[in-house]
């Protein structure tokens, strides 16, 4: 008979008359443990060997119960921390006590919980008494921890313990048990038979090697079984960041519906940032605590003067007879002041201009999805730097209409449908809009983004002289959204945790 | 965003409508832009709102604007004031920086606990809006019965020590007198006190004087308002409190200072408005400036000319005149029909003096479309001339009545339609070539990261050992930012590899190996930049792990350099963050354009890194 070489190692390790354990038999063979058990399951399989399995329970301590073993039991120290202070004969304060005793967090409310229980007194009204006949020499509990400090992984049978002593050290959280299975191994009589006929080791290969290959000995080889079921070592590929996958979608996804890319400078003017996009000069938005305004340097160089003439004159007067600008101060001192953009706008603004890439004739589609500056506070759905993404549409006579469609449209590539939209005010669009969709698996009402046709206040000094409509959202919201990320942290920054990024799924 | 809070049964009062549930108003509400954030303590409405409606900041003007929303009220109402009895005489002392001031007197008001209560809600959410936290506008309201008119000679004496003036008031008529006075120039009782103080005195010890210090700090006289008793009002800050207002005042006297005269009237009129809701008359009151005089309340209408084209246009649809005329009732304005011929040409086209082509335009367009683009018409089209009543802040141009139309109408009625235009899609250049390394970087087996462009100077610069200006690679000037709240953010970051340690910093507990790359923004002072911050994009990548060195991260930027096709030279460099004899410059063909190294051991202890760790870094735009 010809059998693989481990399996032919058992056969002769192994005895009719006693049964050994793999583990015995690996020692024997000098083979891991794991190939004899792969060799006992096929041997057993063509009925050569018996496998009897048995399965062992062993007890050991937890640190926690290593530690009561060493300083004993918090109800123990408690009670003798009572005794000494006189709780035998009259109640006395338990703060005291406690702070006698020297037990600290946790265990004071293992002690409290433990103490009335096992009999050692009465805990009332913040009094405590100790019963002067219990005796913590017979606590069956300590006496317990103490038989098992010294035996580790003790087979339970070993142990001097009665069962409910150890059932309640395992409730405590102060044992742990562990089940093994042991497999024991005999040989039939078959395989006494076949051992006396002889065996034959038959060759199983490993590895296919060049060798094999051009000798042509593969013909004759049989190929060791693999567990192909096992885990593999684990794989650390490269990964996209979450977020820029998500980024790559929206930019795709833009790109398929005729919008061209965007880009320009994160530190710029408030002229670009703000006063281009019709924000009179003291809203509140301008103000310290929502930018980060440059120290140094702390002013754009130049602006073009014509524009920077005509955009003065819309804050001041507005655009056309009927029309009244705002009643707030203007400067150009103000407008040339550096900040980090508060909105990618500062994009839209420059690229209006023409002073980006020259005239843009409508039609056109631009976006972004850039970085933007808000001094907010940082938490679960707020950081100082997001993605933002914002696109407009350029051409005659755009109309809500064409908005509504344009943005649900968009959405519902990313899966969000029934977009609602919540008329709105921006200083810098009317009509504006709230969009607001439902979440894909909390069904909640989620605003998802702003928009609105920009005003002509806005575009005439651009020289703008057809409609643009555009909107604005946060590209982590939208990875929120779809992703169900509930801490935008997690996908952003410095306390980025490898084991996220590595662990995310895919987005496409 | 600002809130309001609205008393449901108030509400169910002033509109007529006491049937409605609490769920009915907040849809209702929801409707006019007014989102319920909760209930206050008191069970009221907590109402989130966009700040432009502000003549919605208080329970009337909530009530108004709903019971034109129901169909209750149309078109335009102006409360008729009585003729001035009294007269604020504005006097040359008054601070250059706070010349403006405005006035009303209000009669038979009723003001129980409610009232109150709203009342100060809108003078609270009126400073926090449109008055700019009181810098621009500050409202002052007054028992009128605690105040004695009179020429006010008194309060010219200790204003400047000018020689008095004799009252320019009518005959008969009371005056009280705005003027400007020393810091210690006069004692009066604040509000909340009970002590006589300096204007001075109030700035440094009163609480609310505190607050409101900075808005008159600079001044070299400060605002004050005397009538023949003496100071009653040292506005912005604070009233006296002679002329408190409680629930038992009949008749109030509304005074607002600030730093433009439109701002301050259009508050004044919400005030007026909000008032007369609750049953009260106006009063007008003189405003007698050094040179000219003017009647408050201003309660004249606007009227804003808007064509029948353009208002199809941005809602895209067909709409009967008739149907128009119904919108702007129901939003509490009035619509007349008329042909843009019978009204003035001046106030119908927009003023495009400045710009190319517009003769060509006009004569091309003509009578055919007929329509500029900021909602007026040009000859011969069905425009309307549209009345905006005095409460309304909002509209600016003939557009915010368009937006007012489409809310009147109802948007989300609308049928969304994909917009007919082709346009052709792409990528800027820079964000193609950015993806193009990212793919690279990844297929090399990098983990990409994404890291905040602000940082600080000590992980920028201390923690890697370079100074900032110095030559070592990534020590460009940094551009700072002003007053930062947060010493974790101050700078923008020059160079990515000190991000990329952070990072490994807070991952020793992941299994190595660690390769992390990033392809991020910095950027660093250059003054031949137009904005003096010159802007670009890294390539940065740390390997670290038990074994990692410089040939690791050679070998990658060889693979870099060959898949775009660039020429790399590595010639030895010194650089700080990196051991001596195991950096070099990334040299692309021919320019310095990085580093690359092992991390300096004294960088890895301060990192609590375990391990060594192989780096580089190198300007994006070298791979182009």
């Amino acid at each position: 008979m010809q059998l693989p070489a481990q399996q032919v190692a058992v056969l002769e390790a192994a005895s009719a008359d006693e049964a050994e354990s793999v583990d015995a038999l690996a020692a024997a063979t000098d083979l891991p443990p794991e190939t004899v058990t792969g060799a006992v399951f096929e041997l057993e399989e063509v009925g050569l060997v018996a496998v009897a399995e048995r399965v062992d329970e062993t007890i050991a301590l937890t640190d926690e119960g290593v530690e009561y073993a060493d300083e004993q039991l918090p109800e123990v120290r408690l009670y003798e921390a009572a005794l000494e202070a006189g709780g035998d004969s009259d109640p006395v304060q338990m703060g005291r006590v406690i702070g006698a005793s020297g037990l600290e967090g946790p265990q004071v409310d293992i002690a409290l919980s433990n103490y009335a229980r096992k009999g050692y007194g009465v805990i009332d009204s913040g009094e405590i008494t100790a019963d002067p006949d219990a005796d913590p020499s017979a606590d069956a509990e300590a006496n317990a921890l103490e038989t098992l400090s010294g035996a580790d992984d003790a087979a339970v049978e070993s142990v001097d313990v009665d069962a409910d002593t150890l059932e309640e050290l395992e409730r405590r959280g102060l044992l742990e048990r562990t089940e093994s299975t042991v497999r024991e191994v005999t040989l039939t009589e078959r395989a006494v038979t076949e051992l006396m006929a002889g065996l034959e080791t038959a060759e199983t290969v490993g590895q296919v090697t060049p060798e094999l290959l051009t000798s042509g000995e593969w013909e004759d080889v049989e190929f060791a079984e693999y567990n192909v079921e096992a885990d593999a070592e684990t794989f650390e590929g490269g990964n996209v960041h979450v977020l820029r996958q998500m980024s790559e979608r929206v930019k795709d996804v833009l790109v398929g519906m005729g919008f061209q890319e965007m880009d320009g400078p994160h530190a710029d003017a408030d002229f670009w940032i703000n006063d281009c996009l019709f924000m009179p000069q003291d809203h509140p938005a301008r103000t310290h605590w929502d930018r980060f305004a440059l120290e140094q340097p702390s002013h754009i160089d130049e602006l073009p003067e014509d524009l920077v003439e005509r955009v003065e004159r819309a804050h001041r007067e507005g655009i056309g007879e009927d029309s009244e600008g705002y009643h707030s101060p203007w400067d150009e001192d103000f407008a040339r002041a550096l900040a980090l953009r508060g909105h990618t706008t500062s994009l839209s603004t420059r690229y209006l201009s023409g002073e980006e890439i020259g005239e843009i004739e409508p039609p056109a589609r631009y976006f972004s999805v850039e970085k933007a500056y808000r001094n907010d506070t940082l938490d679960a759905t707020h950081l100082l730097e997001f993605y933002q993404i914002e696109g407009w549409v350029m051409a005659e006579d755009l109309s809500v209409r064409d908005l509504m469609g344009t943005f649900e449209e968009f959405y519902a590539q990313f899966g969000i449908e029934d977009i609602q939209f919540k008329p709105h005010y921006n200083p810098y669009t009317e009509p504006s809009f709230e969009l607001f969709g439902t979440h894909p698996t909390t069904g909640e009402l989620i605003e998802i983004g702003n928009s609105g046709i920009f005003r002509e206040e806005m575009l005439d000094p651009l020289g703008v002289e057809c409609d643009v409509m555009a909107w604005g959202l946060a590209l982590e919201r939208l990875a929120m959204l779809t992703t169900g990320a509930e801490d935008i942290r997690d996908l952003h920054g410095t306390l980025a945790d490898l084991e996220f990024l590595r662990n995310a799924e895919v987005t496409y | 965003m600002p809130t309001v809070d609205i008393d449901p049964d108030e509400l169910r009062e002033l509109t007529g409508r006491e049937e409605k549930s609490d769920d009915e108003l907040k849809d209702d509400l929801f409707g006019l832009g007014l989102e319920f954030e909760g209930l206050t303590e008191d069970g009221e409405f907590e109402l989130e709102f966009a700040p432009d409606r502000l003549d919605r900041l208080s329970v009337e003007g909530v009530a108004r604007s709903m019971r034109y929303q129901y169909g209750d009220a149309r078109g335009v109402h102006v409360p008729s004031p009585n003729s001035a009895e009294w007269t604020i005489e504005v006097d040359e002392s008054v601070p250059d920086e706070r010349p403006y001031v405005t006035g009303a007197v209000i009669r038979d008001v009723n003001l129980d606990e409610d009232a109150l209560d709203s009342l100060i809600q809108l003078q609270e959410k009126l400073h926090a809006t449109m008055g700019r936290k009181r810098a621009k506008g500050a409202i002052g309201i007054h028992d009128l019965t605690m105040l004695k008119g009179g020429d006010a000679l008194r309060a010219s004496e200790n204003a400047s020590g000018d020689e008095p003036r004799a009252g320019s008031a009518t005959e008969g008529a009371s005056t009280i007198q705005y003027v400007g006075v020393e810091p210690d120039g006069d004692r009066f009782v604040p509000l909340d006190s009970d002590e006589e103080m300096t204007p001075a005195t109030v700035l440094e010890t009163h609480q609310t004087g505190q607050t409101y210090a900075d808005l008159v700090s600079g001044y070299d006289r400060y605002p004050a308002i005397y009538d023949d008793i003496g100071l009653f009002s040292f506005p912005p800050v604070i009233n006296g409190r002679r002329t408190e207002v409680s629930t038992e005042s009949r008749d109030l006297f509304v005074e607002m200072t600030g730093t433009d005269q439109w701002t301050i009237d259009k508050m004044l009129n919400i005030v007026c408005y909000a008032l007369s809701a609750r049953g009260a008359t106006i009063e007008d009151v003189t405003i007698a400036y050094p040179d000219h005089e003017l009647v408050r309340p201003d309660l004249s209408t606007k009227t804003k000319t808007v064509a029948h084209s353009r208002i199809e246009t941005i809602l895209g649809i067909d709409l009967d005149p008739d149907e128009v005329i119904d919108l702007a009732e129901r939003s509490g304005l009035e619509a007349t029909k008329s042909e843009d011929g019978e009204t003035d040409d001046e106030s119908t086209i927009t003023p495009l003096e400045d710009r190319d082509g517009l003769e060509e335009r006009g004569a091309a367009e003509g009578s055919e479309t007929s329509q500029t683009t900021d909602g007026t018409a040009s000859s011969g089209a069905l425009v309307y001339d549209v009345t905006i009543p005095p409460y309304r802040v909002d509209v600016l141009h003939p557009l915010d009545v368009i937006d007012d139309l489409g809310r009147a109408y109802g948007f989300n009625d609308l049928e969304p339609t994909y917009p007919d235009v082709g346009t052709v899609g792409g990528r800027h250049e820079r964000s193609r070539l950015e993806r193009a390394v990212r793919t690279q970087l990844v297929g090399l087996g990098f983990e990409d990261l994404l890291n905040f462009h602000m940082s600080n100077e000590e992980e920028n610069y201390e923690r890697l050992e370079i100074a900032p200006g110095s030559d070592a690679y990534g020590a460009g000037e940094p551009a700072t930012i002003k007053e930062p709240y947060s010493e974790d953010y101050t700078i923008l970051r020059t160079w990515l590899l000190p991000s990329l340690m952070m990072v490994l910093e807070r991952n020793t507990h992941r299994s190595y190996p660690q390769h992390l790359s990033e392809i991020g923004f910095r950027a660093a002072l250059d003054d031949s930049e137009n904005t003096g911050v010159g802007e670009s994009r890294h390539v940065g990548a740390v390997l670290a792990n038990h074994d990692a060195g410089y040939e690791d991260a050679k070998a990658r930027l060889q693979a870099l350099a060959r898949n775009f096709d660039v020429d790399l030279e590595t010639p030895p460099t010194e650089h700080p963050a990196f051991i001596s004899g195991r950096t070099a410059s990334v040299v692309i063909d021919g320019e310095d354009v990085g580093i690359v190294g092992e991390i300096h051991p004294k960088a890895l202890i301060e990192y609590d890194l375990e391990v060594p760790v192989a780096a580089f870094e190198f300007d994006l735009e070298a791979l182009r």
